[in-house]
């Protein structure tokens, strides 16, 4: 820039390249940051995935390679073929979408009510909310598999939903709160300046741009549910979800099924995020910059 | 704009109605899967059991059910924890789902105070079946009455490939080792081996070491658990110990199950879990020995984990679940039992010719473990149910202080005694064996 304003008729200066190698050293280092953290990600999936898929003689060899000698996929339909893997899984699938949409539709207006009013107690409000998370989930569960029991919904998907609703709801409250409050007032005014209802400015202006925090939200909800053994186990008998039925005995199996496990673990929640991941990135493009 | 008589239904009326119906459907469906998929296979009795819970032995187990018995059974299987949860929140809310309870001794014990019900009229239904009078004493919980049937059992077995029994110093015999011996020979493999290690113990996080701790060193060295857990034996045993794991394989603490590191190669000698060994031989046939523990100062100490089938006091399928128990105490369904998940018979059971070497040798080494003169039988904790793995941990503290950390022996033991102690204070439970069964609370020494 100096070079071209500066007249033609004396000598040029020298120029300056540091500051753009020094920034392309910098654009170097961040990409090489992300395939390291990428690759720190990814790696141990690809592993397990290579693991849950090569046969058992290859699994012992030692020392080991790193790509198996042999591909085999008897592991893995014997696992699936084992009883009640498959329904499970879909038990765990109505378990965790349940649990996200009945988590939101009970969370978000309470998140909504902490970040838009003040009331007499919020600040005891956000600390107790988090007290279902104090007592271990043994205690609970006992208690409230008799309840169940007594009510006749024992041993039913809505019983484990309920209870990963309850674990869920902290996290909701706090993520949405947190997010109702970076959608600024003015919008939701101006809306009801033209004409909206309160529901309706909500509906029209804050839910769109909370968007974001609420799929972050359903993913926590979601990752909970599905991970969640020992109310599951207590709670159904022969309904099971997924981590109930095969999972908790995973540790006590032959390495071959652990990766077998581990890959049937690892896939629905990925696809999960895959599918969250747009609102995600939304989030860290507007509200979080 | 619109016509008057067509104003009742516009399309804002007719969108809201879909609309209104979508939502009715999505309830429906809700509704419609609030019960879930049935995990369970069919709709038989219901067999809860803390057993067999990894998906391929659980499917084997299944499949041998279906061949023992005619009826229809699901095999549910639960961890310790919720198992008792389980049984006592369905008999408290008087709703009981199952039919039949499997679960190792100490799974059983806790079920003991009303929620089992006697199994004196079974046994004696099934008559003489050559069940050891020692676990039939076991089945009565310390009361005067049997509360299950015992149904299978396991021990834990040390392996060796032939080339190690080879370096076994000269004069000892390897099925009469004793603990000096043991020792003796894993120096002998070291040194064999280039001064690198050759015996193995599964001291990884989900490995069995303390049960060797808690039914081999502590019973062979000082004849007890529990009550001699700080005694001048003990201190000895820890001595021993520390001069055997500086002859051990350094990954040892990564180890789970043995028979990995065997057919691995990583490892020569080894103890472990029978159904955690029982793979290598399976593999690599003719190369592995499986042995019976050594015997210390004050006997051959080994742990016996027996499986018992315990009727729920309240049950809603009473004459099935009792047909099914005399279905699997049969001599051939305990044999199956032994093919299928390598768990032992405990009733008298004739080997068939045709059965695995590799289980007909840990059959007679785990013959041999109980049958020596000088046995000391001992069992994993009785009566602690999800509180167990805080024994565990006292005795997996120790290992870590003492033998990893070099932690003074003296003071480490007192100390956790002290940790010991309180728990057992809590839970107020007698002691179980090779510890004397008498009294209401078990106190360490």
């Amino acid at each position: 820039m100096t070079a071209e304003t500066a007249s033609t008729s004396r000598v040029l200066p020298p120029v300056d390249r540091a500051p753009l190698r020094r920034r392309k050293w910098r654009r170097a280092g961040v990409q090489a940051a992300c395939v390291a953290i990428t690759l720190f990600m990814a790696l141990p999936l690809v592993f397990i995935a290579l693991a849950a898929f090569s046969g058992r003689a290859a699994l012992n060899e030692f020392p080991k390679s790193l790509v198996p000698s042999e591909f085999a996929v008897d592991t893995m339909t014997s696992f699936l073929a084992g009883t009640g893997t498959v329904p499970a899984l879909g038990n765990s699938l109505l378990v965790g979408c349940y649990t996200v949409v009945l988590s939101l539709l009970f969370g978000a207006p309470a998140g909504y009510a902490l970040a838009r009013h003040t009331f007499r107690g919020k600040d005891a409000y956000q600390l107790f909310v988090l007290l279902v998370r104090a007592l271990p989930i043994v205690v609970l569960s006992v208690p409230l598999a008799t309840m169940f029991l007594n009510f006749g919904i024992y041993d039913k998907v809505v019983s484990v939903t309920l209870v990963h609703t309850a674990l869920a709801m902290p996290t909701t409250v706090l993520i949405t709160a947190s997010i109702f409050v970076s959608v600024p007032t003015d919008v939701e005014e101006a809306a009801r300046v033209f004409g909206c209802t309160k529901l309706d400015a909500v509906r029209r202006t804050v839910l769109p741009l909370a968007l974001p925090g609420l799929a972050a939200a359903s993913i926590f909800t979601f990752v909970l549910s599905w991970n969640e053994v020992l109310g599951a186990a207590v709670l159904t008998l022969g309904h099971r979800t997924l981590p109930a039925q095969v999972l908790a005995s995973l540790a006590e199996s032959p390495q071959a099924y652990r990766f077998a496990g581990g890959f049937a673990l690892v896939v629905p929640a990925l696809v999960f995020i895959a599918v969250m991941r747009r609102y995600l990135l939304n989030m860290w493009g507007s509200t979080l910059r | 704009m619109s016509r008057p008589g067509a104003s009742r239904i516009s399309r804002r009326t007719v969108l809201r109605g879909i609309a209104a119906s979508a939502a009715g459907a999505g309830i429906a469906a809700f509704a419609s899967g609030c019960t879930g998929f049935a995990t369970t296979g069919n709709s038989g009795l219901v067999f809860l059991s803390t057993q067999f819970r990894p998906v391929e032995e659980a499917e084997r187990f299944r499949e041998l059910l279906r061949t023992v018995y005619p009826a229809e059974v699901s095999y549910v299987t639960s961890e310790e924890g919720p198992f008792i949860g389980q049984v006592r929140t369905q008999h408290d809310a008087n709703s009981v789902q199952f039919a039949l309870l499997g679960g190792v001794h100490g799974d059983l014990a806790p079920l003991v105070d009303g929620y089992l019900a006697e199994a004196d009229g079974l046994l004696g239904e099934l008559g003489d079946l050559g069940i050891p009078p020692e676990y039939l004493d076991l089945a009565k919980l310390g009361t005067r009455r049997s509360w299950y049937v015992p149904w299978a059992q396991a021990s834990y077995l040390l392996a060796a490939d032939e080339d190690a029994l080879g370096q076994l110093p000269p004069g000892v015999r390897e099925d009469e080792l004793s603990y000096d011996d043991l020792l003796d020979w894993a120096i002998a493999a070291r040194r064999a081996n280039g001064n690198r290690p050759r015996f193995g113990f599964p001291a990884g996080p989900a490995g069995l070491l303390h049960r060797f701790l808690q039914g081999y060193l502590y019973p062979s060295f000082t004849g007890g658990q529990i009550t001699t857990f700080r005694s001048p034996e003990a201190v000895r045993a820890w001595e021993y110990l520390r001069e055997l794991w500086a002859n051990c394989v350094p990954s040892s603490t990564t180890y789970e199950m043995m028979q990995e590191a065997l057919v691995a190669g990583e490892a020569t000698i080894a103890w472990d879990h029978m159904a955690r060994l029982v793979d290598a031989p399976r593999t690599q046939p003719g190369r592995w020995r499986l042995l019976p523990a050594p015997r210390g100062p004050r006997g051959l100490g080994y742990m016996a984990v027996v499986t018992g089938l315990g009727l729920p006091a309240q049950s809603n399928d009473r004459a099935g679940a009792t047909d099914l128990i005399k279905a699997l105490s049969t001599a051939s369904a305990q044999v199956e039992l032994l093919r299928a998940n390598a768990f032992l018979p405990v009733v008298r059971a004739e080997l068939p010719d045709d059965l695995e070497p590799a289980l007909r040798m840990s059959a007679e080494a785990v013959d041999a473990q109980r049958a020596a003169d000088d046995a000391i039988l001992a069992l994993p904790p009785v009566g602690l149910a999800e509180r167990e793995g805080e024994v565990t941990k006292v005795f997996q503290d120790c290992f870590r202080s003492i033998v990893l950390g070099g932690a003074n022996i003296r003071s480490t033991l007192d100390s956790q005694a002290r940790v010991l102690q309180r728990l057992l204070d809590e839970l107020r439970v007698p002691c179980w064996a090779p510890d004397p069964v008498t009294g209401a609370r078990c106190e360490v020494a």
